[in-house]
């Protein structure tokens, strides 16, 4: 505000000495506006598409909204026929775009041949080559661009005629190095009437390309939500410049995709402005790892700049791309550690989960595992691996072999190991007879595979010892006995139906615990998640009519939390639901390997975001008629996370739902999609919830 | 010259570029002199609403010496307690004398006797003057919100203007009934109780339209911020000629009491165009216009059309479904000849279509 004030103030004065009586200030402000939208609308061209879904998700809470029909904006990046628009024009994946030029008498049919996933930009291609070179606009330096400097926002979404002048919006920016160092910030008014447009200097210059941008959310549609607010994004198109040449080594038969560089690390804080980056995991075979870095390091330094937090090491890394080259400096106990030419990995290296295909028996103390079910097929079945054998020792291929403590120790032997690679295990046989057998460990999801529920479960499950100390494991320190729980143990725990209020008295939720509730069994916890306006007392009975049964036969507790707002779940909500959890987890005995976010519409929408950012309790989200709004966060090793995806066939959001799957399994999660034929928005029926109980009754898969 | 601050340096250049820099003289940059003369000549309206989401509050344009006010037509007037306030904050009733539904315009009229408001704008000189065109500086004025109360001067927004394009406002709750050539404007100005209220030049010396209402944008399925401009026309089929009216001419025949407010209800008359063009099955909600198949010998047939073609432009306008391309289609009398630009393979295509009567369609 105050900068704005100095700067009439400034302009006046200046506009005293040099500016003749007739032409205001604002005249010449206004004279060199048009001047500067004219110079590079030759370049601003007008994107035509059709075909595709109607509906698209976005923002935060993931509110369907029509994909608009309008034409959509973009700039010419090559004289033969290259041009870059926003992702945003085209996520709904349109089957034909047409491309009109200022100045060329027809249009011309293009295609997407790469997209940029961390500053969600497209670029086009013309199929035909244009009748006359295209006109390339001159970049602005970045080193020129100023905050406070005058930015006007270019589109041709208002008018359909492409040789008119584009639609102007004016202002300044406001700053540089935004979203973690990828884009410009503009008060000009950005909106899907310009996205794909150019923000131009007074020079007509280009300082950047207009899309929505959000520091929170990724994907096509993230920041849309901010539209015409002023606060808008640009991304330099010098940056773009610098990697035009990649991005144009894609074709429409195989699109070149431009992801974000990635270290291959999780930092122990969940506060991104908390205390100092200190390594909690490393990703196997990511850039981190790969450089010897190593869990418990404190990132110091990372090209130069100090960094104490989380987010600094966001701004360090945000805009890099893969491949992008870095230098880390890192504090090993006393020791400074410099990593130089640590090479960023992409997320399309990303393993998935090394498994051996069995279910153990739970609630077990004694040392190793007992197998309760084999996947047919699985590495474990092919191995020989029979149901009720004990697993008591795993190590490498060549190696010595080793005992573990429980499903627990070996699911952390598993996350450190590689998919595809053998490892010896030791099992002991029903008849107690010890084999050593080697296994081929799967990768879960498995390329191609479609992921099945196994059709019947074992019905032992648990050993129903769950409050029994481990028993020691020989040759390792003895585990620490179970965490004192007092309410666990001693008093009566209340059963059924609970009605709870939240500590800070926000929210209403309930709780059912099976009547037949044994503290010795672990059960698995499903928190219920409502679709908008399903919060009423009938709606909550018709919850527990579809679950109790299931309950009561597979020990499950149901935990729904009712969202504070009519309009539906808002993300802040989260913390209150992870409290519930919490809440229900200190009372009763819960597997902590099957804690289950599930709901339906707005509340599958709350069910992903729970996943994503609640990952050291949420390890299973089950979402129905509900879609992924942004790109899938990466995994974290050890904390695993699979989706249970249901729609109906003629639910709007179907298509929806079917890319939220494709980009789930992009980033290597698990993925059980089931679309009910003839069904529109609804709940599941009793066949797929049938099989959804059996999911949840598998998600400590090893 | 004195050393600029850096962030002026570059505008400093420009001045000189543009060979302004010889003269020196005071500049006046002050919008509040225009801002004071547009405010007299507005009032404030207020009506029924007040629920729903319907402002029970706008504003209005005073346009003659006697009383009439030009106002966006909205649901909000449909009262017969209709009151305005005028700059001094005088209050008065007012009753509606005309209403163009497919303008979205109305006029209204002080009710009480001989009073007289002498400032106003004379919108048939105003309508002869000039569109301005995309990135000309402007000033919204208006109520929005209601924020001022009696003789309190009303907000003063400014912007410039983003496009000067045909409205295609989404139908519905938002209906825009006018679907010419409006102003957008890059302020955030059609909010509650912003239509009726004035979108100016810089300089005050233009009034450029008539702020319009809240409504979203079917091309970007956005909010839009929007003017109907004073050269604003529409056509008006009737049964035996079509006629155009102006903004100027509602305003002048209005005042003059002479304006026949038609039924908004009365009947578009039904096609009988005749292409010859099948399109593909309508099964989904924007189901491209694909060609199917075409009649022997029709005027698609004669145009070149063939199977399979996608339909992309009509006349230069995208058609992004069959349905909208119904909805172009409905726009031409039989005789018109149009260019549709369709895709064949990996390219546009131009042909030239002869419309036909349905009629004389031969066996």
């Amino acid at each position: 505000m105050l900068r704005r004030a100095t700067l009439s103030v400034a302009w006046l004065g200046l506009a005293a000495l040099l500016v003749p009586a007739e032409d205001s200030l604002d005249d010449l402000q206004q004279k060199t506006i048009k001047a500067a939208a004219k110079a590079v609308a030759p370049s601003i061209v007008q994107i035509e598409t059709s075909g595709g879904t109607d509906i698209v998700v976005a923002g935060p809470r993931g509110v369907p909204i029509r994909k608009a029909s309008g034409p959509t904006t973009g700039v010419v990046v090559g004289t033969d026929g290259y041009v870059i628009s926003s992702a945003f024009n085209f996520v709904n994946k349109p089957s034909n775009i047409t491309v009109r030029v200022p100045g060329h008498p027809e249009g011309y049919i293009a295609d997407v041949i790469a997209t940029d996933k961390t500053r969600m930009l497209t670029l086009l291609k013309f199929k035909t080559s244009p009748v006359k070179p295209l006109i390339v606009p001159a970049a602005t330096p970045k080193a020129e661009i100023r905050v406070g400097q005058s930015a006007i926002a270019l589109g041709r979404t208002l008018d359909p005629n492409p040789n008119d002048p584009p639609s102007v919006s004016v202002g300044i920016i406001s700053a540089i190095g935004r979203i973690w160092g990828k884009a410009l910030q503009t008060d000009a008014k950005v909106a899907p009437t310009n996205y794909g447009g150019p923000l131009v200097d007074l020079q007509g210059r280009v300082q950047g390309i207009l899309v929505p941008l959000s520091p929170q959310a990724e994907g096509e549609t993230g920041g849309v939500e901010w539209y015409d607010s002023g606060i808008g994004f640009a991304v330099p198109l010098e940056d773009i410049n610098a990697v035009l040449a990649r991005l144009k080594t894609g074709t429409a038969e195989k699109p070149f995709s431009l992801n974000r560089g990635l270290l291959g690390i999780s930092v122990q804080s969940p506060d991104i402005y908390g205390p100092e980056p200190k390594i909690a995991t490393i990703a196997p075979d990511s850039a981190a790892a790969k450089a010897g870095i190593q869990i418990n390091d404190v990132i110091k330094e990372i090209d130069g700049k100090l960094v104490y937090n989380q987010a600094q090491v966001l701004h360090a890394l945000g805009a890099k791309y893969e491949g992008d080259i870095v230098t880390v400096k890192v504090l090993r106990g006393t020791e400074e550690k410099t990593f130089k030419d640590v090479k960023l990995g992409s997320i399309l290296n990303a393993h998935g989960r090394p498994v051996l295909g069995i279910l153990p028996v739970r609630d077990d103390p004694e040392p190793g595992v007992e197998v309760r079910y084999v996947y047919p097929k699985s590495p474990a079945d092919t191995a020989g691996v029979k149901e009720g054998d004990r697993i008591t020792k795993i190590g490498p291929e060549t190696g010595a072999l080793g005992p573990f403590s429980g499903a627990d120790g070996l699911a952390a032997i598993l996350a450190t190991a590689t998919p595809k690679t053998k490892v010896k295990i030791e099992v002991v046989r029903k008849d107690k007879k010890t084999e050593t057998l080697t296994v081929t460990l799967g990768e879960l999801p498995e390329k191609d595979a479609a992921e099945e529920v196994p059709e019947k479960l074992p019905e032992e499950a648990s050993k129903k010892k769950a409050l029994e100390p481990r028993k020691p494991v020989p040759g390792m320190p003895p585990m620490p006995a179970p965490a004192p729980a007092p309410k666990k143990d001693d008093k009566k725990v209340e059963l059924g139906v609970m009605q709870r209020k939240n500590a800070s008295a926000t929210h209403t939720y309930w709780v059912y615990v099976p009547r037949n509730y044994d503290p010795n069994v672990s059960y698995a916890l499903v928190i219920w998640l409502h679709p908008v306006g399903k919060d009423k007392e009938k709606d909550d009975e018709k919850v527990q009519d579809d679950w109790i049964d299931y309950c009561r036969s597979n020990n499950i507790i149901l935990a729904a939390p009712h969202a504070e707002n009519k309009t539906g779940w808002v993300v802040s909500e989260s913390d209150v639901i992870a409290e519930v959890a919490r809440d229900v987890m200190a009372t009763y005995t819960v597997d902590k390997r099957r804690v289950v976010a599930h709901g339906m519409g707005v509340g599958g929408q709350m069910a992903f975001y729970l996943g994503f950012h609640n990952r050291d309790l949420v390890r299973g989200v089950a979402a129905t008629g509900a879609a992924l709004t942004n790109q899938a966060k990466e995994k974290v090793p050890n904390q695993p996370l699979s989706f249970y995806l249901h729609a109906g066939s003629k639910d709007p959001l179907k298509d929806s739902v079917v890319e939220s799957r494709t980009k789930l399994l992009e980033q290597k999660y698990p993925v059980v999609y089931r679309e009910e034929k003839d069904a529109g928005h609804e709940y599941l029926d009793e066949k797929a919830l049938d099989e959804l109980v059996r999911w949840i009754d598998s998600l400590d898969r090893l | 010259m004195r050393i600029l601050p850096a962030f002026l340096r570059p505008l400093a250049a420009l001045v000189l570029l543009l060979g302004l820099g010889a003269a020196s003289a005071r500049a006046e940059d002050s919008f509040a002199d225009v801002a004071e003369k547009v405010n007299n000549k507005l009032v404030k309206v207020f009506g029924a609403g007040g629920f729903l989401g319907i402002p029970s509050y706008g504003t209005g344009i005073l346009v003659s010496g006697d009383g009439h006010i030009l106002t966006v037509a909205s649901q909000m007037l449909e009262t017969r307690d209709l009151r305005i306030h005028l700059a001094n904050g005088d209050r008065y009733h007012a009753k509606i004398v005309a209403v163009e539904p497919e303008l979205d315009l109305a006029m209204l009229k002080i009710e009480e006797k001989d009073v007289k408001t002498p400032d106003f704008y004379d919108i048939t000189a105003e309508a002869q003057k000039a569109v301005v065109e995309p990135g000309t500086g402007v000033l919204a004025i208006s109520n929005q919100f209601n924020v001022a109360m009696r003789a309190e001067p009303m907000s003063v927004q400014r912007g410039v203007v983003a496009a000067y394009s045909k409205l295609r406002g989404r139908r519905g709750i938002n209906q825009a009934p006018y679907d010419g050539e409006v102003y957008f404007v890059d302020a955030i100005m059609c909010n509650p109780g912003g239509g009726g209220g004035a979108l100016t030049t810089r300089d005050g010396k233009q009034l450029l339209g008539v702020v319009g209402k809240e409504l979203r944008n079917t091309l970007s399925d956005t909010w839009i911020n929007y003017a109907v401009p004073l050269q604003g026309k529409i056509t008006i089929k009737g049964e035996k000629e079509t006629k155009t009216v102006t903004v100027g001419d509602f305003v002048s025949q209005a005042i003059k009491g002479t304006y026949v407010t038609r039924d908004p209800k009365e009947k578009k008359k039904s096609s009988n165009l005749y292409t010859g063009i099948v399109l593909v099955p309508n099964v989904v909600e924007r189901t491209p216009p694909y060609v199917e198949e075409l009649d022997p010998n029709s005027p698609a047939a004669r145009a070149g059309f063939k199977p399979d073609d996608l339909i992309v432009y009509v006349d230069g306008e995208q058609v992004v479904s069959i349905k909208e391309f119904k909805d172009a289609m409905d726009r031409y009398e039989p005789g018109a000849e149009l260019k549709v630009e369709v895709r064949r393979g990996d390219k546009l295509s131009t042909l030239t279509l002869k419309l036909e009567d349905r009629g004389k369609k031969k066996p």
